[in-house]
C-alpha cells in the first residue's frame, strides 16, 4: 500500500476555494458594506444591510415559503417515489423502456418545463382550463390565486423530480437480499408485515439520504419561479433565491441582497444539519 | 420478491407515465397549431400548421442560442471532469483524508447557487470574463464539481485495487495510474457522470441570466425565459423554441439511457 499523494486533491481544493470559500468571504464583505454593481465594497456600513434585509416583508416571508416549499416538495416526492418504486419492484421485470420514461423529466431543462406548464395552465388557450371548462367549472386559473400558484409550482417540481426519487429507491429495493424476503415469507409474513418490518428498515438510510438530497436541491429552485410565476401573485411564490436575485440584480440593492443571502444560507444550513444528523442516526441503527 | 408480480402494478405505472408525458405531448401539439387554433379552445390541432417552425427561427436567433448552450455545456463538462477526476480518485483512495474532502465538497453543494451570484459577478467582471461563453462555462463547470465528485467516487472505488498496485510495481505514479489504468477501466461510469454534468450545464439558468446581459452570448434557457411571458401569445412559437432545446438532450438521454440509469443509481447507492 502506498500513500495517496495529496497533489491529487489540489485541483478540487483549489476549485472549492475559488468557487465556495472566496465567494462566501466576498459575500460577507458585500453584506457589511455599501455596495453598488458599479462599486462593490464601498465603505463599511455595519449591520445596516441585515436590518434592511430583515425589514423587507418580501424577503422575510420568502424564508418560510422556501422552507415550506423545500420540505413539502421533498416529502411529497419521497412518498410518490416510494410508491412508484414499490410498484416497479412488484412488477418484477427489468426496467426496459420505463428507464427512459424515468430519465426524461429529469433531463428536461427546467425553463422548458416551466414554459410547458405555463402554456398548459394559461387561462385562455391553455389545455387544463379548457378541460375544466368542458367539465363545467369555468374560470379555472390556478396561477391567479396565491395557493393555486404555490401548489402549481409544487406540482411542476414534483413532475420533474419524482422519477429521480423513484429510480434511487427502486435501486435500494433491488438491494434488499432475496433470501431475507423468502425467509420472512416462509415464516408466514404478510406483504404488509414484510414492508413494515423487513423492507422499510433496510431502505430507511436511502430514504433519508434521498430526502436530504431533494431538500438541498429544492432550496435552490429558481428557474420555474422565474418562468412560471415571477414570484406572484403578490409575493405568494417568491422563494428566497428568486427574491435575492431580484433585489441584487434587478433592483441593484447589492448589499441588502448579500445580507439576505447570508441569512438564507443559515436557514438552509440549519435544515441540512438537522436532516444529516437524522441520516447518521438511521445509518447507525440500520443493520 | 416483495409480492407476486401483478398485472395491475404494470398498469398503474403505465398510467402514471402516460400522465407524466402530457405536458410534453401538449408542447408537441402546440408547435403545429396556429395562434387562432390554440385560442379557439379545442385541445387538438384542427389543422397542422407547420409555419410555427420557420417563424420561430425568424422571431429569435434560436440557432445562435443553441450553439451558445452547446459551447458552454461542453467547455463546462471538460473543466468539471478535469478537476473532479483527480479529486474523486483522492476521495476514493485516501481513507480518512478522502472522506473529509468529500464532506467539504458536499457541504459546498448544499449552499444555494444564488449565494455565489454576486461575488462571481464581480470576479468575472474583474477578469473581463462577464458576457463571455468561457466565463459562464467556468462558473457552471465549477458549480457542478460536487455532483461530479459524488458520482465518480462510486465508480472509481470499484476499480480493483490489485490492478492499481500492479501498476505501481511497474513504476507508474498515482497520476499516471489514474490516467492510464483507472480512467480507462472506469470509463462507462465516467461517461455517465460527464453526461449528467452536461445536462446540468445545458439546463442552467441562474448564472446564465445573471452574467450574460448581451444577446450574443445568451444560452437557450435565458433566451427562452425572456421570449416567453404573459405578453407573448404565440403559444406555437414558444413550444417550438422549447422543443428545439429539449430534443438534443432527449436524444442523448435515450441513446445513453442504460448508462445514465446505472450512473445515477451507482452515485446514490454506494
Amino acid at each position: 500500500m502506498r500513500k495517496t499523494p495529496a497533489s491529487l486533491s489540489w485541483p478540487l481544493i483549489g476549485a472549492l476555494l475559488l468557487f465556495s470559500a472566496f465567494p462566501f468571504a466576498y459575500l460577507i464583505g458585500l453584506s457589511l458594506t455599501d455596495s453598488t454593481l458599479a462599486r462593490p465594497l464601498n465603505g463599511f456600513s455595519g449591520l445596516d444591510n441585515y436590518a434592511d434585509a430583515l425589514a423587507s416583508t418580501a424577503f422575510k416571508s420568502s424564508l418560510w415559503r422556501s422552507a415550506l416549499f423545500a420540505v413539502g416538495a421533498a416529502l411529497l416526492q419521497l412518498a410518490l417515489g416510494t410508491a412508484l418504486a414499490l410498484l416497479l419492484a412488484i412488477r418484477g421485470r427489468r426496467l426496459g423502456w420505463l428507464g427512459v420514461a424515468l430519465l426524461l423529466p429529469l433531463v428536461t431543462p427546467p425553463v422548458m418545463v416551466g414554459v410547458a406548464w405555463k402554456l398548459l395552465l394559461a387561462p385562455v388557450g391553455g389545455a387544463l382550463p379548457e378541460i375544466a371548462d368542458t367539465l363545467g367549472s369555468s374560470g379555472f386559473n390556478p396561477l391567479g390565486s396565491s395557493l393555486g400558484a404555490f401548489v402549481s409550482l409544487l406540482a411542476i417540481d414534483t413532475w420533474q423530480w419524482t422519477p429521480f426519487v423513484t429510480l434511487l429507491l427502486y435501486a435500494a429495493l433491488l438491494g434488499v437480499p432475496r433470501e431475507l424476503l423468502d425467509a420472512a415469507r416462509i415464516d408466514g409474513a404478510s406483504t404488509r408485515q414484510l414492508l413494515r418490518h423487513v423492507i422499510l428498515p433496510l431502505i430507511a438510510g436511502t430514504l433519508v439520504a434521498v430526502f436530504l438530497l431533494r431538500l438541498v436541491i429544492a432550496f435552490k429552485v429558481f428557474d420555474i419561479v422565474y418562468v412560471v410565476t415571477s414570484g406572484g401573485p403578490g409575493f405568494a411564490t417568491t422563494l428566497s433565491a428568486f427574491d435575492i436575485y431580484r433585489t441584487g440584480l434587478q433592483d441593484f440593492q447589492v448589499g441588502e441582497a448579500a445580507a439576505a443571502t447570508v441569512v438564507f444560507s443559515l436557514l438552509v444550513g440549519i435544515f441540512v444539519t438537522v436532516v444529516s444528523r437524522l441520516h447518521k442516526r438511521v445509518r447507525e441503527v440500520a443493520p | 420478491m416483495i409480492a407476486r408480480p401483478r398485472r395491475w402494478a404494470t398498469a398503474v405505472v403505465t398510467v402514471a407515465i402516460a400522465l407524466a408525458s402530457l405536458p410534453l405531448l401538449y408542447l408537441a401539439t402546440l408547435s403545429v397549431r396556429s395562434r387562432d387554433d390554440v385560442l379557439s379552445g379545442s385541445l387538438l390541432p384542427s389543422k397542422l400548421y407547420w409555419d410555427n417552425w420557420p417563424d420561430t427561427f425568424d422571431a429569435i436567433d434560436l440557432t445562435r442560442f443553441l450553439v451558445n448552450s452547446w459551447i458552454v455545456a461542453l467547455l463546462a463538462v471538460v473543466l468539471t471532469m478535469a478537476l473532479a477526476l483527480p479529486g474523486a480518485y483522492y476521495v476514493a483512495r485516501a481513507g480518512r483524508a478522502g472522506d473529509r474532502l468529500a464532506a467539504i465538497t458536499m457541504a459546498s453543494y448544499c449552499a444555494p447557487p444564488v449565494v455565489a451570484v454576486l461575488p462571481l459577478f464581480f470576479m468575472l467582471r474583474w477578469a473581463g470574463l462577464n458576457n463571455t461563453l468561457p466565463g459562464l462555462a467556468l462558473v457552471v463547470g465549477l458549480a457542478n464539481l460536487p455532483v461530479a465528485v459524488w458520482l465518480l467516487d462510486g465508480f472509481l472505488r470499484r476499480v480493483p485495487r490489485e490492478i492499481e498496485e500492479a501498476a505501481w510495481l511497474d513504476g507508474l505514479g498515482h497520476w499516471a495510474t489514474l490516467r492510464r489504468i483507472v480512467i480507462p477501466l472506469a470509463s462507462p461510469g465516467i461517461v455517465a457522470a460527464a453526461l449528467i454534468c452536461f445536462f446540468l450545464s445545458y439546463n442552467e439558468l441562474l448564472f446564465a441570466i445573471s452574467f450574460q446581459q448581451q444577446q450574443s452570448t445568451q444560452t437557450l434557457p435565458v433566451a427562452l425565459s425572456l421570449f416567453q411571458g404573459d405578453r407573448n401569445i404565440e403559444f406555437g412559437q414558444q413550444a417550438v423554441a422549447s422543443l428545439v432545446g429539449i430534443v438534443p438532450v432527449y436524444l442523448i438521454a435515450v441513446l445513453a439511457q442504460r448508462r445514465l440509469v446505472a450512473g445515477l443509481v451507482a452515485g446514490a447507492v454506494k
